[in-house]
């Protein structure tokens, strides 16, 4: 009986972390190839010819169409800078810089890659279209309820992510301006 | 008690080992793939813009809402593939994936090619004759050797404000793709 216990026992240990690690490192993954800077994680070798066997798994579990390393490089957010859930219930205030590139978008999305901006207003923020600081730090609102300046109007409900892609960046070359930095998500308020 | 733990060292070993084949055979095993989903475009040796970005409608590619997309799918098998057109003046990048997804090359119109594109995709084999041949290549023409023959080619392009992007997709539309077929043999 102590052996079927036993193999009962090694039998769920060997699933669990197999599987669930392997869940792990294809969806957070920053312990397996995904870099992390703040609250935004990135796949740097996503673009390469030549991709780590993790990042492989990330590219077929994604399925979309990636960014060649030339192109540029996306960012994503699940969670704020305290490490809370992004929420639809909350509006948060995105500040900072952003790392050197051509221009960049910023959409939000739900879990299944759905585009949550609300219906007639713009899918996504572009770098070229909004309102900056005069040192060219960002201020951007993005939510459900009404925001001053820039504001990434939202619709829906349960939890979203962000996602920054740049394009034509120098972010983690080592030509960019030192130390990679990337604006913070700080929220300021729930309904 | 340590036969107990040596029973859960086993199991957490074992895991590993799951683990590991779990990541190194997952692109083999998946089903729907970027491949399936570009092959379900008919994209085959012509120019396709992929539709945009709506809010509330699901978007299995991952499209940027901001980007106007051309993907062209190719079979180098059948000879060596070409790809030209003259681009709107805005960013625009091209990128080739293999049936994996995985991009063997890439590039942008910031590496000093403006607004031309003109480009000739070679296989292993196919490269090696050109190099015998020992042909000038026109400037700005990007001659680029392929590992795989299965492959497909997606051009971004990004307007400047959307008011423009119909006039760009349009432009985009009239890149020509293909295989480069050889002339027939004088009679």
């Amino acid at each position: 009986m102590r052996f079927v216990i036993h193999l009962l026992l090694l039998v769920t240990v060997a699933l669990g972390i197999g599987f669930g690690l392997s869940y792990y490192a294809l969806t957070d993954g920053r312990l397996f190839g995904a870099a992390v800077v703040g609250p935004w994680i990135a796949w740097p070798d996503v673009g390469t010819a030549a991709p780590n066997p993790y990042t492989r798994g990330h590219l077929t579990r994604t399925a979309g169409l990636q960014l060649g390393l030339s192109e540029g490089l996306q960012f994503t957010a699940t969670t704020d800078s305290a490490g809370d859930t992004l929420s639809l219930a909350c509006t948060y205030r995105i500040a900072g810089k952003t790392p050197l590139a051509t221009f960049w978008t910023l959409v939000a999305l739900d879990a299944d890659g759905v585009n949550l901006a609300r219906p007639g207003e713009d899918a996504a923020m572009r770098s070229n279209a909004i309102a900056r600081a005069h040192d060219g730090a960002i201020l951007i609102y993005v939510g459900k309820q009404l925001a001053p300046q820039n504001w990434l109007e939202l619709t829906g409900t349960g939890n979203f992510r962000l996602v920054l892609t740049l394009y034509d960046t120098a972010v983690f070359s080592g030509f960019g301006t030192g130390g990679e930095t990337m604006p913070s998500i700080q929220r300021e308020g729930c309904a | 008690m340590i036969r107990t733990l040596l029973w859960l060292l086993g199991g957490a070993m074992l895991g590993g080992i799951i683990h590991l084949v779990v990541i190194l055979t997952l692109p083999a095993l998946a089903e729907d793939t970027i491949w399936t989903r570009i092959a379900a475009l008919k994209a085959q040796n012509k120019m396709v813009i992929l539709p945009q970005v709506v809010p509330g409608e699901p978007n299995p590619l991952g499209l940027d809402p901001d980007v106007a997309y051309g993907v062209c799918q190719i079979d180098l098998n059948a000879g060596p593939a070409y790809l030209s057109g003259i681009m709107p003046d805005a960013f625009w990048s091209v990128a080739l994936f293999n049936k994996q997804g995985i991009i063997t090359y890439s590039t942008t119109n910031r590496d000093g090619i403006g607004q031309t594109l003109e480009m000739g995709i070679f296989n292993a084999d196919q490269t090696r004759l050109l190099a015998q041949q020992q042909l000038d290549i026109a400037e700005g023409l990007l001659v680029v050797e392929s590992v795989d023959d299965d492959i497909f080619v997606l051009v971004r392009l990004a307007p400047p404000h959307q008011a423009m992007r119909q006039r760009f997709e349009d432009e985009l539309a009239k890149v020509k793709c293909g295989i480069k077929t050889p002339a027939p043999a004088p009679a």
